[in-house]
């Protein structure tokens, strides 16, 4: 199993959650961060703007899911052709064990 | 090392951190999120018998056709080494666990370093 922390822009993330929904991946978190990339920020006229909000996803997936999971994030968080700085970024790791907490059961 | 990150009701916080107290946990993070989990229900097959009158439309209806809300959780974390796993799984799921959809999940992650901010130390 495979953890996909995809940080996006939150004014794309209705449009990310309905895509995964209807791509066959219903179960999302979503969190409110803080934070800066590779840019360091914003600078507009001499003040620099470096804690820029943006909205995590979390996704739990099988590892032949993932490609599937990442290309909707792709394509749905990009904005414009070619995607501009502060369109986010996408992680994965490892995830060695799932529980469902109501059964009690191992596994997705 | 491990990280067991818990997504649990709002309402069982108290109570779970307790239960993790009492186990030997008494470190972890907590912190608000939106989330929605897998449902059994198809959205297009309840629109439709909706849409032709076949059901009455009623809250209850409406609230299942709902399958992309995100619903308030809270997402818990504690690092903690190998050998503690299982109590720390068991001690969570019997703290949330009412047998209902939504309880929860509960997720396993390797920790390769930790390191002690005050010290520098790479101890946990």
């Amino acid at each position: 199993m495979l953890l996909i922390r995809a940080i996006i822009r939150p004014e794309k993330t209705g449009i990310v959650l309905s895509e995964l929904l209807s791509a066959g991946f219903p179960a999302v978190t979503k969190m409110d961060v803080y934070g800066r990339g590779k840019q360091k920020g914003i600078v507009i006229g001499d003040v620099q703007y470096d804690e820029i909000p943006k909205e995590m996803l979390l996704v739990v997936v099988k590892e032949e899911d993932k490609e599937d999971v990442v290309k909707v994030i792709m394509r749905n968080a990009r904005t414009g052709e070619k995607g501009n700085f502060g369109d986010g970024r996408i992680f994965i790791s490892q995830v060695l064990d799932a529980y469902t907490i109501s059964t009690a059961k191992q596994g997705l | 090392m491990k990280e067991v990150m818990a997504f649990i009701r709002t309402n069982k916080v108290n109570r779970t951190k307790e239960a993790l107290a009492n186990a030997g946990f008494p470190a972890f993070c907590c912190r608000p999120c939106l989330g929605r989990g897998k449902k059994s229900l198809d959205a297009t097959v309840l629109h439709y018998i909706m849409e032709s009158g076949e059901l009455p439309v009623s809250q209850v209806g409406e609230a299942f056709t709902e399958t992309a809300r995100l619903i308030p959780k809270r997402f818990f974390t504690i690092v903690i080494e190998d050998d503690q796993v299982d109590l720390a799984v068991k001690t969570i799921i019997k703290a949330n666990q009412t047998g209902n959809p939504g309880d929860g999940k509960i997720f396993i992650l390797p920790i390769e370093e930790t390191y002690k901010v005050r010290t520098g130390e790479t101890v946990l």
